[in-house]
């Protein structure tokens, strides 16, 4: 019923866009309650193990899937998005991110997150609300290089704006991938021009590549406009 | 600044100074260190632990980077393959997703010159 809007939504990186056709799954709801747990629980802390090389800082790793016939919510994204694990040094990376599947393998409309450890991969987080994101567009095939490169230069702290960073995301869509990085404060100019051109630099892309910034509150209006559009209760 | 001094007394600024390594394993392991302390102790943003990315790649292969992690979730296709489950993966040699085993010798070890041309 809703194809025409699918294309709007999958133009959108790695967040809020739900599948927003029949809110009638009513079975699927005892999952989300078990997956809402292990979100919630398991919550050592990490630290860097004898002799493995720490890092900056702590960072988790997301997986989410859009599963069709879901209603459009934020209580449902957060429910769709899986913690991995978190790690607190170098080799701790390697040994999650070597278990986990490359993202160009992945199938169906699927993200990886790699954020901070504290920081959820949601606008509505307090690092993230006003903040932003550099969007890169990708034809099929390069984003699991890229995003081996994204994250590596983001965990060796290649991008030199202090604490501004706030995590990466790979969104796997149907023509195209896309990789994203966010940040703290979308109106701090200095800082977006730097990580842009160090994602140049870490990502090898050539001078032409287009590189989009959105802060999130504009993502947040275009999520609202188009559901208000297609659904007047707003679903959030 | 001279390793294992207690206290610190005034002193003229050293022109050089020797750091005598015994071991290659007391290397420093980024470019903002230098052996015996770090070089640029001031940084924008304050001192910062830095990696590039050759030197990441090459932790890979450690063996500390190579065991499961524990309570590893089972997210079929994401860590383990669709089908099959994975719970006794003591033996590396061959789990079931590890893609150590698909890319890092091939397409990595040749570092930068491996960059792919991009066109978008």
């Amino acid at each position: 019923m809703n194809n025409k809007f699918d294309a709007l939504k999958d133009d959108d990186s790695g967040d809020h866009d739900q599948d927003n056709s029949s809110p009638k799954d009513g079975e699927k709801e005892k999952n989300d309650e078990e997956d809402k747990e292990a979100n919630t629980t398991k919550r050592k802390a990490v630290v860097p193990g004898a002799g493995e090389h720490p890092l900056q800082y702590n960072y988790t790793f997301w997986y989410s899937r859009r599963t069709p016939g879901r209603p459009a919510s934020t209580q449902s994204y957060e429910q769709n998005i899986k913690q991995i694990g978190s790690f607190a040094s170098v080799e701790q990376f390697w040994r999650f991110y070597s278990h986990m599947i490359r993202p160009g393998d992945l199938t169906g409309h699927s993200d990886f997150h790699l954020f901070k450890e504290g920081i959820k991969p949601m606008w509505e987080d307090d690092a993230n609300k006003s903040g932003g994101k550099w969007i890169i567009r990708l034809r099929k095939g390069l984003a699991s290089r890229c995003w081996e490169n994204l994250i590596l230069a983001m965990l060796g702290e290649q991008f030199m704006v202090g604490e501004e960073i706030c995590g990466a995301v790979v969104s796997v869509r149907f023509q195209e991938d896309i990789i994203s990085i966010w940040n703290k404060t979308a109106s701090d100019q200095a800082t977006t021009a730097r990580i842009r051109d160090t994602l140049r630099r870490v990502l090898n892309l050539p001078p032409n590549t287009i590189m989009e910034y959105k802060t999130h509150t504009d993502s947040i209006k275009a999520w609202e406009d188009f559901h208000g559009l297609v659904n007047a209760s707003g679903g959030r | 600044m001279s390793m294992g001094s207690q206290k610190t007394t005034s002193q003229a600024i050293p022109t050089t100074r020797r750091v005598i390594l015994n071991d290659a394993a007391h290397l420093p392991h980024d470019y903002s260190t230098t052996p015996g302390g770090t070089l640029f102790s001031t940084t924008p943003g304050g001192t910062r632990i830095i990696y590039d990315r050759k030197f990441l790649l090459d932790c890979r292969s450690s063996p500390l980077a190579r065991t499961p992690p524990c309570c590893l979730p089972d997210i079929p296709g994401v860590t383990s393959p669709p089908s099959v489950t994975v719970n006794n993966e003591k033996a590396y040699p061959k789990p079931t997703v590890n893609n150590n085993s698909i890319s890092p010798p091939v397409d990595k070890s040749t570092g930068e010159d491996a960059q792919f041309e991009m066109d978008i």
